[in-house]
């Protein structure tokens, strides 16, 4: 007899792996955006706008608020209940799935995990002024990272550990693609004034993914987007660069049974990410990247789900059994 | 010096660990002297590191806090001062409750089969068929080894003569075993030295005879098992875990298991499915499968009683063994043992009035003052009256209820729990116990050595159920020979 990885704990592991991903770059992306328009002249006809785009929730946003000001657009990620994505929401989450998988992962990781969630309950909830806002972000991703040291270096490397790690880098990829959408998204407005302010809004892109220390030593020429783009898509050894992430993801599922369906959806997205020019992504073709990119990740996430969370029991299974 | 033996007033009740005349009990002189030797700082000192390894071991039980505000966890209330039993008497009360569990599970096949009991008038036939415990669905069962209670926990007190009388059997899903484990794990971090001063039986080959009891409800030769829980809001969901953990068995919920067209049981795992054999429930029968009882249930599983008629499932414990787990049932259980195994029982009930007799009825209506009213299918202490404690309000609302549904009322006298002494702010003090032992039940039998020893902390009281302010404490089987 042999213990087996329930779907059901597997599953939570890999969302447990995503809301707090998710909720660490809401929280940087939320943090940016506010740095970037200090760094900007009032004139510009930039905003809070775009992180509801990046969100995907154009349509929610707009049924629940009138106007995308930095106090609605704010409000709406962060504490927004009915934004599924808000950062308070992906922490309820989190905690959720934590707490039912004690005895699976370690046990001062809960304990985080639910700090965290009473932390940005305590400092992020409604009012919140500015600079109480800056501090709160800003402490997010620490927590997120503690969690995430705890995990590796006390978590058995087991499936579940593969799951996690699933969600984590899914997630992952997909906010660095929604990220890099922000800096396209505000540079093709057509708004000549912009132009100038290019260097400096991909400057806040490389910021919000913690990689601008990094492109400085890699890249070694000022800041363009081709460059920036080639970097954040292409670059392997960047732990937040799509093809880190998905090379990432690669890794995890060679070590699950019955990978086969995702493995081929996965490469089919990495061969998509690694014949692609960079310097050929300008305006609506990077748009058109991104949302490809998007869409089939989504398509991964379906396989994972598919394989080994919500599988139809109807049809006879070979099974694992090692009874 | 913190704890003065001569000072402590063990009353006229029975104590566990010391004489009326303030003397340690045979066998219990080391443990005195050496809890006497400890100055109050160390008195505090090993308390605390209790707490601190009940806290690091993370051994909780979770209690509602009401309707709404869901559930919290607390840590284990322990007491450092164990409790002692000689090995010479565990040997009779152990003999004493393998006899009775095996006597209750004839009788709960019979009353599934042939129902002897009631053609010979052991009992009224009536009593079974309007118990709330009775299933229908599982009459002509025949669960392996004839068993139907696997895993039995019945719960023993000490009279102020000394005597131990079987308080009741919880043969449906009794819980508490895990803390009587973990209890012995603390108590030797706390305490080491004092297991050099004594022969202590073990406690930890509990899990292991568990799951071997399990694999032998098995034909398949190396089976599957999974410890079914309600999830992690159940009081007991730590013990679940602890459980599967200890015995390497799957822990798994209701939406994990699927019930195939080939009747057999599945989980879903990451691998698809795979075959489960046996299933250690910890949920309600009535929670077991919607398709045949409560059909709003989302804790259980769909055609699982479909797979256990089959015999493609065992389930521990079977789904209607509670028809014997009935406090008016309790009553018969001394002429249950006589009927079925031909055997003088050898441990006594608690003398028991049954509402249902009118005359017997009449008696404890007129002597509500003196006794103890339990309702036939409660458990975990509710629902009952303590006559001697409780307002002439409460009495004449039981005296209501008994009359209105004398068959759902049993009643005893008030005992006179034994106590043992129990930490109290750096004094040790007498508090109420009770014991419950395990036993479990499948080709063999087994009976932990021991048990959980539950203390009722609050001076006086008797309710020693940990969701109403009970503790416990490590409970020693100990050899003197």
């Amino acid at each position: 007899m042999s213990l087996h990885t329930l779907s059901s704990t597997a599953k939570r592991s890999y969302w447990l792996g995503r809301y707090l991903e998710r909720a660490e770059g809401t929280a940087r992306l939320v943090a940016e955006n506010g740095s970037l328009l200090m760094d900007l002249p009032k004139r510009l006809p930039l905003g809070w706008q775009p992180l509801v785009n990046i969100t995907g929730s154009d349509t929610l946003f707009d049924e629940l608020y009138s106007e995308p000001t930095e106090r609605n657009v704010v409000r709406f990620i962060i504490n927004e209940r009915r934004n599924p994505a808000s950062l308070s929401n992906s922490l309820n989450w989190a905690r959720e799935n934590a707490r039912t998988l004690r005895g699976i992962i370690p046990r001062q990781a809960v304990e985080y995990i639910i700090e965290l969630h009473l932390y940005a309950r305590e400092h992020l909830s409604e009012p919140l002024s500015r600079s109480r806002r800056m501090e709160g972000l800003s402490n997010v991703p620490e927590f997120v990272q503690r969690i995430d040291g705890f995990m590796s270096a006390n978590m058995l490397h087991d499936a579940h550990w593969n799951f996690w790690r699933l969600g984590n880098f899914i997630e992952r990829a997909d906010m660095t693609s929604r990220i890099i959408d922000v800096g396209a998204d505000n540079l093709l407005q057509p708004a000549v004034e912009l132009e100038p302010f290019a260097d400096v809004q991909w400057r806040s892109v490389l910021r919000s993914l913690n990689a601008n220390q990094s492109y400085t030593s890699v890249v070694q020429e000022p800041i363009q987007q081709s460059s920036v783009l080639e970097f954040l898509i292409n670059n392997a050894a960047l732990p937040r660069s799509l093809t880190y992430s998905l090379n990432s993801l690669r890794n995890c599922l060679r070590s699950l049974p019955r990978n086969e369906r995702v493995l081929r959806a996965l490469n089919r997205l990495r061969r998509y990410i690694a014949q692609v020019d960079p310097t050929t992504l300008e305006g609506e073709a990077l748009r058109t990247f991104l949302d490809d990119f998007q869409l089939q990740l989504a398509g991964v996430h379906e396989q994972v789900n598919k394989s080994y969370f919500d599988f139809k029991p109807g049809r006879r299974q070979k099974t694992g059994d090692a009874s | 010096m913190s704890i003065e033996w001569k000072d402590y007033s063990a009353t006229e009740l029975w104590d566990e660990l010391i004489t009326p005349k303030g003397r340690a009990r045979k066998g219990a002189g080391n443990l005195c002297r050496v809890l006497a030797r400890l100055s109050d700082d160390e008195l505090v000192a090993r308390k605390a590191a209790a707490e601190l390894a009940i806290r690091s071991m993370g051994i909780t039980f979770t209690v509602y806090t009401g309707e709404g505000s869901g559930s919290i966890d607390r840590e284990w209330p322990f007491d450092i001062i164990p409790r002692l039993l000689l090995k010479r008497e565990w040997d009779q009360i152990s003999a004493g409750l393998k006899q009775r569990v095996r006597a209750l599970n004839r009788f709960i096949d019979d009353v599934y089969h042939e129902q002897r009991a009631f053609k010979d008038d052991l009992l009224p036939r009536a009593y079974i068929e309007k118990s709330r415990e009775f299933r229908a669905e599982c009459v002509g069962i025949d669960p392996p080894h004839g068993v139907w209670s696997h895993v039995c926990g019945s719960d023993l007190v000490r009279d102020a003569d000394g005597q131990m009388y079987v308080l009741e059997d919880n043969l449906r899903v009794p819980s508490g075993v895990s803390y009587m484990l973990e209890n012995r794990e603390v108590m030797k971090r706390v305490f080491p030295e004092l297991f050099e001063d004594y022969v202590i039986h073990p406690v930890d080959e509990y899990p292991a005879q568990l799951a071997a009891c399990l694999r032998s409800l098995s034909p398949v030769k190396s089976p599957q098992i999974a410890v079914l829980t309600p999830g992690i809001f159940n009081s007991a969901y730590f013990e679940h875990a602890y459980l599967a953990n200890a015995m390497a068995a799957q822990l798994v919920e209701g939406s994990d298991l699927v019930v195939g067209r080939d009747d057999c049981v599945y989980m879903r795992t990451i691998d698809g499915l795979v075959k489960v054999d046996v299933v250690y429930r910890r949920i309600d029968d009535l929670f077991l499968d919607p398709e045949v009882f409560n059909e709003d249930s989302i804790l259980g599983v769909p055609g699982m009683m479909r797979a256990w008629r089959a015999g493609n499932v065992a389930l521990a414990n079977a789904p209607g063994c509670g028809v014997a787990d009935d406090k008016v049932i309790y009553t018969y259980v001394p002429d249950i043992i006589r009927y079925y195994l031909g055997e003088e029982p050898i441990l006594p009930n608690v003398p028991s009035y049954r509402c249902v007799d009118k005359e017997q009825r009449d008696y404890v209506l007129d002597n509500l003052d003196k006794m103890v009213v339990k309702p036939a299918n409660e458990s975990g202490g509710y629902g009952m009256l303590i006559g001697p404690k409780a307002s002439r309000a409460e009495r004449n609302k039981f005296a209501r209820l008994i009359r209105a549904n004398p068959r759902n009322y049993m009643a005893q006298p008030m005992l006179m729990l034994s106590t043992a002494p129990t930490l109290i702010d750096e004094h040790a003090e007498p508090r109420h116990l009770d014991l419950r032992p395990f036993i479990l039940s499948g080709k063999n039998n087994y009976v932990t050595t021991g048990g959980l020893t539950r203390v009722a902390m609050r001076k006086g009281s008797i309710v020693v159920n940990s969701s109403q302010g009970g503790g416990s404490k490590d409970t020693w089987v100990v050899d003197l020979e």
